[in-house]
Formats: C-alpha cells, sequence, structure tokens
C-alpha cells in the first residue's frame, strides 16, 4: 500500500513503510538518510552513507516486511506469543553514483551494497512484493533485477532509449511497469515486452498499479504521473491491446511529488489515491475504475495546512499515507530535515480543509521526547487554578425557585446558617456601638459613601481602591450605613471578588463584609434570587474556615521553632563560657570492646564510632531544645537548662566542676 | 458452555526486561535480556528488538554468555531446563534438562564445560539454596539430560548478583546476610567473613552484592547502608583486609569491575551511576539523571558500553560513561497499575500510569513504551520512603480531545492532597494542553471518574466520586464573565451530589449521556444530568457494588453491576427491575464501545475465568475457564484498525474490537482468533537475505576470484549458476547453517554428500532455468537491436537459445527425472537425521 517507490531525483526521497506505516524515511538535502518514527513521532535513526555528497541518494523504497526466522516446526503452547505485526526491515536506496543500499533499520546498518550493475545514477528502486528480487532502473537505460539472496544481478536489460525514470511491479509480481520515452510494461517471468502506452511528453516520476486483477480479464488499470504536468493519468491494460489511450486522467494543482494509493480489489471497491504536490497541497481521490471516462477528475478534497500566524503562511505536505480506514491519512509536513508526522482525520465531505499547525511548538516539545521518551504537555498562564472557594470548585447554588423540593430544603438552611452565623459573630459588636455618635458623621464619610457609590456604578478601579484601603471600623460602618439599597448588591459583589484576590485585601474586605451583613441583612433577605446571589461567597468562607484549623495548627508549630530558634541563639552567646571544664580528667579507657573475634580493623572501629558520637551529639541538642522549650517562661532559662543538660549528659564533668 | 477451540489466549508482551541482568554481546551489537518465558535480543545501535529467543516454559531466571563460543548463550529458566542458544540467529541449540527450578546461573571461561546454577535445596524447602556445579555432557542430541551435579556452596541467596567469579575462575565469592564466603577451588577450601550487625538500625551492613576484580585478587562488595568495601588478602583467615568507600545513601544495587578493572562501577536508588577509581578511590565520576533506581550494571567486553537497567523496566545504553545512546523501555510497572487501561483515540496507544507522575503511552501493535506524559510536573526525588504525587485516575472522552488527571500524595501523618487536572488536545501544537487545575477537588480519595461518553451533545461533563461521600460533576463552561479575553473556557463544578452519606464507589454514564449511574455502597442511584434529579434508586442486597456499566447499542436499556458478595445483576432500566441476576465473583467488568458485549473477568479459585456475553442474551458469547493465574484487575477492549471478518461464533466478539488484560505479574496478554492467526502467517511471507553478503575484505577477494572465473568460461556459468548444488539444493544449505558441533562427524558425511553431487550432475542442464545474464528486449526497436548487437554480437544468440530452451516444456522423462532428484536430496538429508 505504501511500499512507495523512488521519487524523481528533483525531489527529495521520502517513503512511508509498508503496512503499519511504522517509520518515514527521508533523505534530506545533506545526503543523509533520517528515518521517523510515525508513533513517537521522534527521529529513530540517521544514517550516512559512506558517499553521501558525491553520490547522492535519489530513491528510497522500504522492503516488504521481513518475519524473524522461525525455527524448525514446533507446537503452538497455549500462551505463546502471536506473530507481533511484522516490523519493516530493509530499505533500498538508489545512488546517483549507479549504486543501489540496502539498509537494515532494524540493525541500524548498511546490510549490503549492490553495485557495478549500472553506470548511470539509479533513478528508481522497487521491490518485488514476494520474493526477495530488487528491480532498478537508471540513467544508463538499463533496468536490473537483483537477486538479494546472493547479493547479485540476477538479469539485466535494455528497457528503453532514455534513461528509465520510474518503475512499478505489479500487486501479483508478474508484471512490471518501467517508463522512460514511452511507459512499457514487462512479463517478469519471460522479460518480453507486453505492452507499450504513449502519452506523456515529459519525464514520467510515478507509475503505481491501481487495481489488483490480473491483466487478462480487462480489469488492470494503472497510473502514471510525469514532470511538470499537473495530471495523473489511469491507463487501462485491455484484453484486445487497444490501449492507446488514457481512460482516466486525475487534476491536481501542482506536480505531483508523493503517491500513495490503496488499489482497489474488485470493481465494488474504488481506487483511494492520496496525492501530494509540489505546492505542497495534499489531494484526496476516490474513484471507480470501469472503463473511461472523459471529463478529468478533480479531487474528492484538498487539504492545506497553515501555521497559526496572524497572516498564515502555508506549510508544505511533504507526504501523506492513506490508513485503512478511509478518513484516516497520515501527514508529514513541515521541513525536510525535521518532518511534522501526525495521523489526521480529514472530513471527506468538504471539498477544501485548512488545518493550521503550530510547528515549532510542536518540533520543541518532540525534540525533548527522543533521549528521554518523556513527553511534556503544554502548560501555559491561560490554564485555570480552581483552589477551594474560588466560584466553580463547589456545585453553583441555586436559587429556590428552580431545582426539587429536596434540594431547595438543603440550600435554604444552608444560606439562612451563615445570615445567622455572620450575624451572631456580630451581634455584640453591633450592639455596642450602635449608639456612637451619629452627630458625629463628617464629611468624610459621607464622601466616602459617594466615592463608592461612584466607583461602584463606574466600576473604577482606583475609587474602589482608595475606599476600601480604609481600616477604620467606624469610618466602614457609617460609609456602608449610608449605601443607598440599590448599590448593596454591587458592593457584595465587589467584595466577594475582591475576597478571591490577596489574603490581605482579604483582610480589609472582611470589615466591609460585616458592616454590610450588619447593616443591609434584612434587605438582603428580602432579594428573591438570594441564594445564588450569595452562593460563591458561602462557599469561600466555608471553604476558608475549614483550611483555619489547620492554618492555626502550622501557625503554632513555626511559632514555636521560631522562638526555640531565637532562644537558641541568645542562649550559645552566654554559655559559650560555661561549657568549657576547668579541669578534665582522663581514666583509663576500658574500651567497649564490641568487635567480634574476627572483625579487629581500625578503620571500622573509628567509623561506627564516630557514628555513635554523632548521635549522642544529636540526641543531646534535641533534649536541650526540648527543656529549653518547656523553660522558655523561665525567667534565666539558659543556665539552668544548661548545667541540667550537661549534667546529665555527661558525668564526669559535673564532678569536676563541682 | 460455548466451544472456543480457534481463539486462545496469547502474550502481548509487556514483561520485565530489568529482571535479571543484561548481557552485551561481545562486539557490542546485541543486547540479550531475560523478559518472562523468553530471552529478547535487542540491537544496541537501534533499541529495535531483533527476535526472542522462545522455548522455555517457565520464567526465564538468567542469561549468560558461553565462555568458550561469544556467539552462543545459556538461558536458565524455572522450568528447570538450561538452553544452549545461537543468539545471532535465534536458534536453540541445546537443551539441558536439569529437574529443578533453577534461580541464576553463572558461567567461567576456567570451567570448560562446567555451568553453576543456583537451585533451591530439594529436601528443606524452597528458602534455602544452594550453589551447584553441572557437568555438560558432549553429545548431538538436542534434549540432553544433565544429572552429574556436585555441590559447590551450601548455603546461598537466589540473587544472581550475590555471586561471582573472581580472577580467571580460581576461586567464588558468594554473600548472604552479613557473610562473606569466598570458594577457593583448587584448595576446595572456603573461608567466611563476617560483618557484625549494625547494633544501632539492624541490618545495616547486610550484603546487596558481590563482584571480584578481572585481573587482581580484590572482592567488591555492596551494602544496604550505601558502603561499597573492597576486600583483599581474603585467602588466609586472619590478616585480610578492607577498605571502606562511601557516596550511596541508599543501598548499592550494583557493582560492576570494567573489563581491565580499571574502573568499579556503583548504583542504587539515586540512579546515578558512580565510577570509582580502582586504587585511587577518592576520585570518582558521576553520571546523575538516569530516570530510576538502578538495579544491575553491565559493561560490555570491550568495555565502551556500560548499560544500567532500572527499576521502571528499563535498560539505558551509556556510551563511555558520558552519553546516554539508546534507551529500551518495555512497559512501565512501578507500584502497580494504579489507572484504568484506556485507549488513546489520537494515538491508538494503551494509557495508564507509568513512571511516577506521568501516564505511559504504549503501542499496543509493536509492544514498545511511545512515551510517558508528564502530568505532575515536579521533580522526582530519588529516595527510598519518600512519599511523590502518583497519577492514580485517567480518562478519555471518546474523541480523544479531553483527557482527566488525578495525582495524589498521601503521606503518612499529613492530609491527603489531590489534584484534579483537565488536559485539552490542542490539534495545533498535537500535544496536551492544561486548562484547569483543581485542587482538593474533593476531601477524600477518588474512587471513580468517568466522562460523558455521548457523540451528539455540547457539553463535556466530568463525573468523579469520592469516599468523602459526594460526588461531583464537572462541565466545561465558557468564562463569560472574566474580563480577559484569552481565556476561553475552563471547568467548574456543576453539582455535587449525595445519598444518604454513603460512600460512593463507582459511576457510570449511558451510552447517549442521558443517564448517570453512581453506586453507593448497595444502592445504585440513577440521576439525570440535564436537570440533575434523582431518577431511581435500584438496589440488590447485600453485597456493595463495585462495577458498573450501561449496555450499549440495542442493549442500552439494561444496566450491569457487580457485587462483592459475587453476584451480577442486570437490571432493565424502563421497568426498573431486576432483569437477570447470577453468582459470580466478578473482579472485573468491561463493556465493549463497539458492539453491545460486555466481558466480565471472575475470580475463582487462584485463577481467573473470561465469561463474554450481551446482557439481552441468557447464554455467553464466549467462556474460557483459567485465561491466567491470579487476579485480573485491568483490562481494556482496544478497537481494531480494521474490522475482522470471521464467522464463526465464538470469535465473533473480538471483530471489532480486540480485548487485553494484564496478568497480576504485569504480563499483557489478549485473545487472538485462528483467522486472525491464518491472515498473518499469510502476509508473513519470509523475505530471507543472507547476511554474509556484507562488503567485506574477504568477500571482495572472493569475489575477484569468482568473477575471473566467470570470465574464464563464459559458456559454462550458464549451467553453474543455477544449477541445484551446491547452493541450489535446500538440503545442502542446511548442510551447511547449521552448526557444526550438532553435525555427525564429517567422514559419516562424505559419501552421502558425495553420492548426492553424484546423482544431480547427470541432469543439471535441464535444471537451469534462470540465467544471470543481460538480456536483450525490446524485439520491435530493430534500431536499438542493431545497437546491443554491435556491442556484444554473441548476445543475442545466447539469449534466444535461452528463451526458447525456457519456453519449450519439459518432457515427462525429465520431470520424473526432477522428481528424483528432490527425493534423493531429502532422503540422505533424513538419513542423517535419522541416525
Amino acid at each position: 500500500m505504501a511500499a512507495d517507490a523512488g521519487m524523481s531525483p528533483l525531489q527529495l526521497p521520502c517513503a512511508f513503510s509498508p503496512k503499519s506505516q511504522q517509520y518515514l524515511a527521508l533523505c534530506a538535502q545533506d545526503g543523509r538518510l533520517r528515518i521517523w518514527s510515525t508513533d513517537s513521532k521522534t527521529l529513530h535513526q540517521e544514517y550516512v552513507p559512506s558517499a553521501h555528497l558525491s553520490a547522492t541518494c535519489t530513491c528510497i523504497a522500504w522492503g516488504p516486511c521481513r518475519t524473524a526466522k522461525e525455527g524448525p516446526t514446533r507446537k503452538k503452547r497455549k500462551s505463546e506469543a502471536v506473530q507481533v505485526e511484522q516490523k519493516a526491515d530493509l530499505l533500498a536506496m538508489g545512488t546517483a553514483a549507479g549504486t543501489v543500499l540496502i539498509y537494515s533499520a532494524t540493525k541500524g546498518a548498511l546490510h549490503c551494497t549492490l553495485d557495478g550493475g549500472h553506470s548511470g545514477g539509479v533513478n528508481c528502486v522497487h521491490w518485488h512484493p514476494e520474493d526477495s528480487l530488487l528491480y532498478s532502473g537508471s540513467d544508463d537505460s538499463n533496468i536490473i533485477e537483483w537477486d538479494l539472496q546472493t547479493g547479485k544481478m540476477r538479469s539485466k536489460w535494455k528497457a528503453d532509449r532514455a534513461a528509465v525514470t520510474s518503475l512499478c511491479v505489479s500487486h501479483d509480481g508478474k508484471l512490471l511497469l518501467s517508463a522512460g520515452q514511452t511507459i512499457k510494461m514487462w512479463d517478469l517471468d519471460t522479460k518480453e515486452l507486453y505492452r507499450t502506452f504513449t502519452g506523456h511528453s515529459t519525464a514520467v516520476t510515478t507509475l503505481r498499479f491501481a487495481t489488483t486483477r490480473p491483466p487478462d480479464s480487462n480489469g488492470l488499470y494503472f497510473l502514471s504521473g510525469a514532470a511538470h504536468d499537473r495530471l495523473l493519468s489511469v491507463w487501462q491494460v485491455r484484453e484486445d491491446g487497444k490501449d492507446k489511450n488514457s481512460v482516466v486522467s486525475f487534476t491536481m494543482t501542482d506536480e505531483p511529488q508523493h503517491i500513495d494509493l490503496v488499489a482497489s480489489n474488485s470493481k465494488e471497491e474504488a481506487v483511494r489515491l492520496a496525492v501530494v504536490c509540489k505546492d505542497g497541497q495534499l489531494h484526496l481521490f476516490e474513484h471507480f475504475l470501469n472503463g473511461p471516462c472523459k471529463k478529468p477528475l478533480s479531487p474528492l478534497c484538498s487539504v492545506q495546512m497553515s501555521d497559526t500566524k496572524d497572516s498564515p503562511v502555508p506549510i508544505p505536505l511533504l507526504a501523506a499515507a492513506l490508513g485503512a480506514d478511509s478518513r484516516s491519512v497520515l501527514l508529514a509536513y513541515g521541513n525536510h530535515l525535521q518532518p511534522v508526522m501526525e495521523r489526521a482525520e480529514i472530513n471527506t465531505s468538504e471539498r477544501h480543509v485548512c488545518l493550521t499547525r503550530d510547528v515549532q511548538t510542536t518540533l520543541a516539545l518532540s525534540m525533548e521526547t527522543i533521549v528521554s521518551k518523556v513527553k511534556t504537555p503544554i502548560v501555559n498562564a491561560k490554564s485555570k487554578v480552581l483552589v477551594p472557594g474560588l466560584p466553580g470548585h463547589q456545585a453553583p447554588v441555586k436559587g429556590t425557585t428552580q431545582g426539587s423540593e429536596k434540594r431547595k430544603k438543603i440550600s435554604d438552611t444552608k444560606e439562612m446558617s451563615i445570615a445567622e452565623r455572620l450575624g451572631e459573630i456580630d451581634l455584640s459588636t453591633v450592639s455596642s456601638e450602635k449608639g456612637a455618635p451619629k452627630g458625629t458623621a463628617s464629611l468624610l464619610t459621607d464622601n466616602f459613601a459617594v466615592l463608592l457609590v461612584q466607583g461602584l456604578e463606574s466600576n473604577d478601579a482606583n475609587i474602589l481602591n482608595k475606599v476600601f484601603q480604609t481600616r477604620k471600623d467606624m469610618v466602614i460602618k457609617k460609609t456602608v450605613a449610608r449605601l443607598p439599597l440599590p448599590a448593596v448588591l454591587p458592593l457584595v459583589e465587589e467584595i466577594t471578588k475582591r475576597l478571591q484576590g490577596h489574603p490581605f485585601m482579604a483582610a480589609l474586605m472582611v470589615r466591609w463584609l460585616k458592616a454590610v451583613i450588619m447593616h443591609h441583612t434584612s434587605y438582603l433577605a428580602s432579594l428573591p434570587d438570594l441564594v445564588t446571589q450569595l452562593g460563591v461567597l458561602y462557599h469561600m468562607i466555608e471553604s476558608r474556615v475549614k483550611m483555619f484549623h489547620k492554618l492555626t495548627k502550622l501557625h503554632g508549630k513555626l511559632y514555636l521553632v521560631m522562638t526555640q530558634v531565637a532562644t537558641n541563639d541568645s542562649s550559645k552567646t552566654v554559655t559559650d563560657v560555661d561549657r568549657t571544664a576547668k579541669l578534665v580528667y582522663e581514666e583509663e579507657s576500658s574500651d567497649e570492646d564490641e568487635a567480634s573475634g574476627d572483625e579487629g580493623l581500625p578503620d571500622e572501629d573509628s567509623d561506627n564510632w564516630e557514628e555513635e558520637e554523632e548521635e549522642a551529639k544529636e540526641e543531646k541538642m534535641e533534649e536541650d531544645k526540648e527543656e529549653q522549650a518547656a523553660d522558655e517562661e523561665d525567667e534565666n532559662p539558659d543556665s539552668r537548662t544548661e548545667s541540667k543538660a550537661n549534667g546529665e549528659e555527661d558525668m564526669e564533668n559535673e564532678s569536676e566542676e563541682e | 458452555m460455548v466451544e472456543h477451540g480457534d481463539v486462545r489466549v496469547v502474550h502481548r508482551g509487556g514483561s520485565k526486561i530489568n529482571f535479571r541482568e543484561p548481557v552485551i554481546s561481545n562486539d557490542s551489537s546485541f543486547l540479550l535480556c531475560a523478559s518472562g518465558d523468553c530471552v529478547k535480543v535487542f540491537s544496541t545501535a537501534t533499541e529495535e528488538c531483533v527476535h526472542d529467543l522462545r522455548g522455555h516454559s517457565g520464567l526465564v531466571t538468567g542469561v549468560r554468555l558461553r565462555p568458550s563460543n561469544h556467539l552462543q548463550v545459556y538461558s536458565c529458566s524455572l522450568d528447570g531446563t538450561v538452553r544452549l542458544w545461537d543468539f545471532t540467529d535465534g536458534i536453540l541449540i541445546k537443551t539441558y534438562v536439569i529437574g529443578y527450578p533453577i534461580y541464576s546461573i553463572y558461567t567461567s571461561a576456567n570451567h570448560e564445560g562446567v555451568i553453576f546454577i543456583v537451585t533451591a535445596k530439594s529436601d528443606q524447602g524452597s528458602e534455602l539454596f544452594q550453589l551447584v556445579a553441572v557437568q555438560l555432557r558432549q553429545c548431538a542430541e538436542q534434549v540432553v539430560e544433565a544429572r552429574e551435579f556436585s555441590a559447590v556452596l551450601p548455603d546461598v541467596t537466589s540473587k544472581p548478583a550475590a555471586i561471582d567469579f573472581g580472577r580467571g575462575g580460581e576461586y567464588i565469592a558468594s554473600v548472604k546476610a552479613q557473610q562473606l564466603e569466598v570458594f577457593f577451588f583448587k584448595k576446595q577450601k572456603s573461608y567466611r567473613f563476617f560483618l557484625r550487625e549494625d547494633n544501632k538500625k539492624g541490618g545495616k551492613n547486610t550484603f546487596t552484592c558481590v563482584v571480584c576484580h578481572p585481573k587482581d585478587d580484590c572482592i567488591a562488595t555492596g551494602h544496604e547502608d550505601g558502603k561499597i568495601r573492597l576486600w583483599r588478602n581474603f585467602n588466609q583467615k586472619k590478616e585480610y583486609t578492607y577498605s571502606t568507600m562511601h557516596w550511596h545513601h541508599g543501598a548499592v544495587g550494583s557493582l560492576c569491575f570494567t573489563p581491565e578493572g580499571t574502573n568499579l562501577l556503583s548504583g542504587g536508588v539515586e540512579s546515578v551511576l558512580v565510577q570509582w577509581r580502582y586504587n585511587q578511590e577518592s576520585e570518582k565520576d558521576f553520571l546523575p539523571r538516569l530516570g530510576a533506581a538502578i538495579t544491575h550494571i553491565v559493561v560490555s567486553p570491550d568495555g565502551a558500553l556500560f548499560c544500567t537497567s532500572h527499576s521502571d523496566n528499563k535498560i539505558t545504553i551509556i556510551q563511555s560513561c558520558v552519553k546516554v545512546s539508546a534507551v529500551i523501555q518495555g512497559l512501565v510497572n512501578g507500584d502497580g497499575v494504579r489507572t484504568d487501561l484506556m485507549v488513546d483515540p489520537h494515538s491508538k496507544a494503551m494509557v495508564l500510569n507509568g513512571k511516577p507522575g506521568h501516564l505511559q503511552f504504549y503501542s499496543l501493535q509493536r509492544d514498545k513504551l511511545l512515551y510517558n506524559l508528564d502530568i505532575v510536573q515536579q521533580e522526582y526525588i530519588h529516595e527510598e520512603g519518600l512519599q511523590q504525587f502518583e497519577v492514580v485516575k485517567a480518562a478519555f472522552t471518546s474523541s480523544g480531545d479531553w483527557l482527566a488527571t488525578v495525582e495524589e500524595r498521601q503521606q503518612k501523618a499529613a492530609d491527603l492532597e489531590l489534584n484534579l487536572k483537565l488536559w485539552a488536545f490542542d490539534e495545533q501544537t498535537q500535544s496536551f494542553v492544561l486548562n484547569t487545575t483543581i485542587s482538593a477537588p474533593h476531601e477524600a480519595r477518588i474512587t471513580a471518574m468517568c466522562f460523558c461518553h455521548a457523540a451528539g451533545s455540547q457539553t463535556t461533563m466530568l463525573v468523579s466520586t469520592s469516599k468523602d461521600g459526594h460526588f461531583k460533576a464537572w462541565q466545561l463552561a465558557e468564562a463569560a464573565h472574566t474580563q480577559d479575553e484569552g481565556s476561553s473556557s475552563s471547568w467548574s463544578c456543576d453539582f455535587v451530589g449525595s445519598y444518604h452519606g454513603l460512600v460512593p464507589e463507582s459511576c457510570c454514564f449511558s451510552a447517549d449521556g442521558s443517564l448517570l449511574a453512581v453506586s453507593f455502597q448497595e444502592v445504585v442511584t440513577v440521576w439525570s444530568p440535564s436537570s440533575w434529579e434523582l431518577l431511581t434508586t435500584l438496589s440488590q442486597p447485600p453485597g456493595a457494588i463495585r462495577h458498573l456499566c450501561f449496555g450499549r447499542l440495542s442493549c442500552s436499556k439494561y444496566l450491569l453491576g457487580a457485587t462483592d458478595n459475587s453476584l451480577l445483576c442486570c437490571w432493565n432500566l424502563l421497568t426498573c427491575s431486576l432483569e437477570w441476576s447470577t453468582a459470580m465473583a466478578t473482579s472485573l467488568l468491561l463493556v465493549d464501545p463497539l458492539s453491545e458485549n460486555i466481558a466480565a473477568f471472575c475470580y475463582q479459585a487462584g485463577s481467573t475465568d473470561l465469561f463474554v456475553f450481551k446482557p439481552n442474551e441468557p447464554r455467553p458469547l464466549f467462556s474460557q475457564k483459567a485465561v491466567c493465574s491470579g487476579k485480573v484487575n485491568r483490562a481494556v477492549f482496544a478497537p481494531r484498525e480494521e474490522m475482522l471478518e470471521s464467522c464463526e461464533e465464538s470469535s465473533q466478539w473480538l471483530n471489532r474490537s480486540q480485548l487485553y488484560f494484564l496478568t497480576p505479574y504485569m504480563d499483557l496478554m489478549t485473545f487472538s482468533t485462528k483467522a486472525e492467526e491464518d491472515k498473518l502467517m499469510a502476509s508473513s511471507k519470509q523475505l530471507v537475505i543472507d547476511d554474509s553478503i556484507a562488503m567485506t575484505p574477504f568477500s571482495l577477494l572472493l569475489g575477484k576470484h569468482r568473477q575471473q572465473q566467470e570470465n574464464q568460461d563464459p559458456l559454462s556459468v550458464l549451467s553453474a549458476e543455477r544449477s541445484p548444488l551446491p547452493q541450489g539444493s535446500a538440503a545442502i544449505k542446511e548442510l551447511l547453517q547449521t552448526p557444526a558441533h550438532v553435525l555427525p562427524s564429517t567422514s559419516f558425511l562424505c559419501s552421502l554428500f558425495v553420492q548426492s553431487l553424484l546423482i544431480s550432475v547427470t541432469d543439471s542442464r535441464e535444471e537451469d532455468k534462470h540465467v544471470e545474464e543481460e538480456m536483450e528486449s525490446d524485439k520491435e526497436n530493430s534500431d536499438e537491436e542493431m545497437e546491443s548487437g554491435t556491442s556484444r554480437p554473441e548476445g543475442g544468440s545466447v539469449v534466444d537459445q535461452y528463451v526458447h530452451a525456457a519456453d519449450r516444456p519439459l518432457t515427462k522423462a525429465q520431470i520424473r527425472e526432477v522428481r528424483r532428484v528432490k527425493k534423493l536430496d531429502q532422503g540422505w538429508m533424513s538419513n542423517i537425521l535419522d541416525t
């Protein structure tokens, strides 16, 4: 299906591996062969032919899939592996110097070189579908049949007066098409000329059998494309030999560069064709081949690619391979040195499809994958983070009017509970401060209320910031009290929004919220859609309160640590003097002889000893700390704990001191 | 029960490749490693699996090169056999039957014809192991009974790293717990050295591995506390010495000397390869960030390649200690599979959790890891006992446009940390893009998560159920109120549901997305996602429901549930009543997305049975007892690329999709039908290409010689080239390709060989069909013929003659002759085989 024959020497050869299109082999401008894995979209192998500059690779073709050599016939056990899908292995490369290189993709090395056959450059190579034979056509107008079992030429014949530019072997392996000045069909058993077709004025670059039927049933068709020709011609091989003209032609926008074709096996099956043109477009055709058709056929669907910039630049397609089902197409696009592969689903009901792709980012992502096999998905600033308390983290509280009876009840009680709770918290303070002198209502508070209303109406962040900066409870209270009722809800919304922001801001906003609820509870309660209005606020308060317990714990712990560090620092300065012993008396050391008989090695001993000492020290330190913590409130903790610790830890020292 | 003759369970890969240390071939081009029941041969250059060496019926527990022939390799297995392979061609040469399970194998260049194996002491259970030397008899048979055992060390561990041969195979060092034992073959005497068990924390001095210097009398041992000790002078009881090197903070996982002994390599949980200079221990080189804990280190015989096995089923090939040149990665199996198995609709790869904090994409067709997708995006800290973020749940939408992942970290003392991340697949960059992160989506562990699979609906919905007693529905909502126009849409919570404070266990959307079923203990609640109304409750007490699934297509009115007290229930949603129920200890219930089939894995008496059924039919479509031993917890239906056309009833359920499942040992298994295998066999026509034709100076020389010959007698080439001998005859080819040592003696073969030559020569003239010859064509173009005719005057006539000969049909007598020749050829070959 995708065992692509060589391309014309004008273009860079590229070919998808047959069957499952696991690899894309590409010979880029620098003469290196690169094999890309279409699954992971990374470079799989790179091979530099020894003469890659002088003898550039002109055409490549994947060999039929190879299976590992089976051992002697064995009985299959129950859970033995199935033949895992065959891997494409061998790759034939024709060079401008007239040699054919066989490269093994599994081993990553050159398998063998077929040389001594052609005197001119090789234009095309094609594998026999079943036997291990390879055909190559060359500038010297010869076709050579290579036997790969021996690595030798099996036969060679002159095919044309001009260079042989293209070759194709039929699916049953019995016929060979070659193109020079004319297209010729050969019987491979006898190497005799079977038919001749004339029609192209320029060099034929592509030949492909379109059906798998035998020639004697009038059902054999093939396809040809030529350089500088926007038409692909389809020829019928007829029994009576009256097949001088092409029967069908396909039109494209430019000369074909890469062709993939799914041959039809019967009359009822359409031939599917994917042609990548030189201008970088892909054309998809589907046609039932049954006799001539006068009108040139236009593509079923044309695919173009462009990048994501503001003024889109087209991305050239390099190659395309048809998948098993009619919609999926494997595309390779971008640069020959670094193509991007993608399995795309093409909607063929549309005549023109444009795919926008960001090649740079795709490449940047896939380059990392090669060695580490880790792909990093894109994480950008656009992604949203929902933490508990933000709207969307909990289900929005729906209004009482809609929804089932059950939920109404729940939400109602919940809603009441915050109002109540907040009310209760504030009740005492409210009552005590309510009697505050009203007469002193200065211009300032009035100003604030006006400002606030203005800010809320115009949604001016400057004014609002100015107003919300206030920390004075009295001012806040009065401002809120003077607020006209229609401004209350906007204020609540603004407060809610600001509460979600920075915690510092939230601390300020809580005062405002408190004031609002104190003064306007009755108004808020009268609102019909109160539940939805305050739902977000409720969830936020709920989640923050939930964290409060943990935060308090953390705060306590941190406080403890900090104070200990502080006391430790201060204690060190004092105790440094005390610690030195006035006199040290050393007893004859009776070392703990823990070493068992056969281990009496000095280095090992010292090693362990050190560790023990260290541990002992650590323990001591810990004790110190604990005690210090315990005696934190003591007037003079340093000296006491120190002496205590010393005493416990080190009897000798103490006795000396005494 | 349904006949299932043509469906069988087959192994599809995924086995461990880091189980035992790999082996690098002498020319550094191949890497061999034990993997499940076979030995895999990888190419070190391309990371590709060149072939599998299949034949063992048990777990392969060791691979060693044969010292006397570096193109052959021994492998041992728990099935009690040691097999000798030719790994370049993948041919089994010989099988030695030992009879006891073998845990590891050792070879030594100094012990010709002897292999050393570790087996369990047969009399005292399986806890004690011994090292045994086995004499391998030289004989012609394929299967050899090896019965000449001699015990070497009575008390060893089964770990292969705990035994190593010393310089020139003079002694063998073995470690166990706190004891090092060195056995000298010449003196037949062993010395034991003990380390004191560390008194503070028990077992810190325990040996983990041992390796001997190849040129010097020095033994290096690795310990649990990360120390490496170099032992010298150990050929006596008293005056031995050792020095200590300490860099590793965790246990030393593996040690290896370079071939010349100039460097010592060590690795452990830090995933840093440390290279110590021998005798200058203060100097060391590091190769950090190898990805996962190092379990084995191997150096190629020429010292150019290092190869490290890692705990995440990976083999890294390192060139000259600086550059990672290749990574062979199997199916990552860390602490087990936490997520369900899924199939990514875009890449068609199987998806499950991989490296810590990653999702792995594994190609089912090629048995190869494609890549790991970094979900957590936090540096992994290589330390024992550290709790880090793990991906525990993941789900794809049916189109593959959205991926939801749940990562969690649970530290012992602290609270559970949970993140739900929603990723959008971006077509433009061909990558997943983070859309929304929801931290702490639930207060407790998430038990199940599923997307609404409805094809036509505009809204995408995700439901997650949690141990906190709630289930939450998340919906993709247009972010209208936010001012910044850049953010398009993000996910937010749409509904929080609960049912009497019970813990929801599983959830499932119906095929059209109009119903959501959530199971709360033994009650199934059915909700309408559009209005979030509780439509009905279904229950079949006792027994909490573990798995739920809706039927598809024609069976979409059925809801199936499997309870933990082994009951499988099927409710009809139209009547809201129980349709049927059956006693079945279902461990996994799986619905095929492309058909109405449902697969149930049932765990019974130590093995798992599979039933495939349609909810509306009383008879199962397929059932197989004992699919594998152990419980199957993970399975997936992977859609086929091409629909299979199988008419047999028992295999029809495999037409549209293929069922894969993971065994408890992390082997990936699947079901294959006969039709499929036949198709594969037919398509896999073999293309055999002689590898020996690579250009070497010798072959060039030979070729020149042959060409000269050809030039001398151009006419004799005609007959000689295509005559059936010597390379034409398949039998002779067989003879030439078979390893010499398995053939009978030359004198025996000679007469037969000569005989066969004599006969076939007589009719070689008729045999030739093809000529390696330049052939003239294009008969119509007379001018061309003229051209070529002048250049090679004799060419045309030869071809004419030849063409004539080929066209002429063979006479009957000739055909008989040919047959006789064929028969004879095989005859003499079978003669050989009989003797």
